[in-house]
């Protein structure tokens, strides 16, 4: 059987709120280590999310008065937890991101249920082999 | 003038042109890093293995991938000495998010560290470096 996103994704993702200027993102990133910051609205619906990346584009703007939700990567790029890793790898290679959005199966749902790191899956990439020799 | 030399990571890890994309791998993997640096005996830089070029890999046959097959080139020369705005704008311009930083004094390209999109976040922070440790030890135990 294939194996499915569910496996390797982490539950959970650090938020911002889209009127979080540029500044406290990248705070909110170096302070807890991450690369990625997802942003949320009031209702916690995913808008989008924020790669260092983006932050390295807005570079030399004003980074006080920059808002989140003018730098972010809209949300399009997603995976469900059901759908096969081969999938995920695929996405990940053509449009060269490191970092997926996993939200519910259900088609009216936009909360974040997790993200599937790049890191993950090298993590099994090095184990795999060791278990089967 | 911030320099490059200030922001990078001192230090770079380096795989062989022949090791096994299992061994950088698990490189990544231990040392949490996205990057390995290829050399070769007389240490001289040829390319590097991102993250993205080993995810292609995945499900694939790894142990008889060498690190050379997957690398990329060593291409853009940075020296520690540019301003940060010259590697920045590179780094946005050719949309990468690593830069491999060479020994300018050396005779062969020895790299002597590695500037990531992270260090430039960092810097934009203004967080100062360790202040997470600082936070770490601050909690009670």
């Amino acid at each position: 059987m294939e194996e499915t996103v569910m496996r390797l994704m982490k539950r959970g993702a650090i938020t911002c709120g889209g009127e979080a200027s540029v500044r406290e993102v990248a705070q909110i990133m170096v302070m807890n280590r991450i690369r990625y910051c997802v942003v949320v609205n009031e209702k916690h619906e995913v808008l989008g999310i924020i790669s260092a990346r983006s932050i390295l584009k807005a570079f030399g703007r004003d980074l006080g008065s920059t808002k989140a939700k003018d730098i972010l990567l809209p949300y399009t790029i997603t995976i469900t937890p059901s759908s096969p890793l081969s999938a995920a790898i695929d996405l990940m290679a053509k449009r060269r991101i490191e970092h997926l959005i996993v939200v519910p199966d259900r088609p009216d749902s936009r909360v974040v249920y997790g993200l599937l790191h790049g890191e993950d899956l090298i993590r099994a990439m090095a184990k795999e082999k060791e278990a089967k020799p | 003038m911030t320099r490059v030399c200030d922001l990078m990571h001192r230090g770079v890890l380096y795989c062989f042109p022949d090791d096994s994309a299992k061994t950088v791998a698990e490189m990544m993997a231990t040392n949490q890093i996205r990057s390995v640096a290829v050399v070769d005996e007389t240490g001289e830089v040829w390319g590097s293995v991102s993250m993205l070029d080993l995810l292609r890999l995945y499900g694939k046959d790894l142990e008889n991938t060498q690190a050379q097959q997957i690398m990329r080139p060593y291409k853009i020369e940075v020296d520690p000495q540019w301003p940060v705005e010259k590697a920045i704008e590179l780094m946005k311009k050719r949309k990468i998010e690593h830069l491999l930083i060479i020994d300018p004094h050396a005779g062969p390209k020895r790299p002597v560290g590695i500037l990531t999109d992270f260090d430039i976040v960092r810097y934009m922070s203004d967080v100062e470096l360790g202040v997470y440790e600082q936070m770490l030890k601050m909690l009670p135990e």
